[in-house]
């Protein structure tokens, strides 16, 4: 049995949504002058689901 | 919208050992202190303040381009020595104050960079086809009695008692190889599922799953191969990522 494998050195082959799960939602938290509140990655959700949605909108307006 | 303030700022990817291959990797600089190095990049201040932050983030190109450039910066880093990658967006307004911030945690980074020295972290994710779990677990349709609305309600109750036993079973599948791969790590995250809207797969996320293990250690892949062959017939396929930066063993998390 195969298991599918995805090696992030190959940047484009890296979804956002890996990235944002890793790089927003993880790593250890140091309060900088500037620390983004990235408290809860839904906030980030919530953008990206909205973008999505208008890019699939977009897609289907430039196809019909 | 709010005027971002002018100059340029800090941003701190990760911290590692002082160690001399680090001074290989371009476009960063890097901050020493006390035996720990930052590996920083000077950003204009007006891409990451405070106040046009939340903007940006909700700004699909403008996150990809910056969440990619922090992850290669950790992957050319963790490449070459051990590193403590820490949170997207964290910035300062000068080095002196890098500097001071690497005093005040400087045990805590040591003791992170002593655990994750030599490992890498991999990602696994197991995405389950709820059709074909269904199917292993239907039971045959038995011959209703009464009438129609008897034969409906003991439909509805079949459909319900089906669903349960559906939730039931994929936390278990999740469990299983989550405890599984586990045994192979030397330390274990089961984060969030990815929701489905966003993976835009047809299959529900069952595990995300992080693991520590050891640089060129092959037992975790070995024991996905062997879950992949016994949950198949389930309809649970695996992923395996990585190595990544071990941003999921960094310590302090919130």
């Amino acid at each position: 049995m195969s298991v599918a494998e995805r090696r992030p050195a190959l940047a484009e082959q890296v979804t956002l949504l890996d990235l944002v799960d890793r790089v927003l939602n993880k790593g250890v938290v140091v309060t900088g002058d500037i620390t983004l509140a990235v408290a809860d990655v839904d906030l980030v959700y919530v953008g990206l689901r909205l973008l999505l949605a208008s890019a699939a909108t977009l897609e289907r307006e430039a196809a019909g | 919208m709010i005027e971002a303030p002018a100059g340029t700022a800090w941003y701190v990817y990760g911290v590692g050992e002082d160690d001399p291959a680090l001074s290989r990797l371009a476009g960063v600089e890097l901050i020493r202190r006390g035996g720990l190095t930052a590996v920083v990049r000077e950003v204009p201040l007006a891409e990451f303040d405070e106040a046009v932050l939340p903007e940006r983030l909700n700004d699909r190109e403008w996150l990809e381009r910056n969440a990619r450039a922090h992850e290669d910066v950790l992957q050319a880093a963790a490449a070459v020595t051990a590193v403590v990658p820490l949170r997207f967006g964290t910035i300062y307004r000068s080095r002196e104050h890098v500097e001071r911030m690497l005093d005040e945690r400087a045990e805590e980074f040591g003791a992170t960079l002593d655990q994750v020295r030599g490992h890498v972290e991999v990602g696994v994710k197991a995405w389950i086809d709820l059709r074909t779990l269904e199917r292993t677990l239907a039971g045959g349709d038995e011959p209703t009695a009464g009438g129609e609305g008897a034969a409906y309600l003991q439909r509805r109750q079949r459909e319900q008692q089906r669903s349960r036993e559906v939730a039931v079973r994929c936390a278990e599948l999740a469990e299983e190889a989550h405890s599984r791969l586990s045994s192979q790590a030397v330390a274990a995250v089961a984060n969030r599922p990815q929701p489905r809207e966003l993976t835009g797969r047809s299959e529900s996320m069952l595990l995300n799953g992080a693991y520590l293990i050891r640089e060129g250690d092959d037992r975790l892949r070995r024991e996905l191969e062997h879950l992949a062959a016994v949950h198949a017939a389930a309809g649970v396929e695996y992923e395996l990522t990585g190595p990544w930066p071990p941003h999921n063993f960094a310590g302090e998390q919130r």
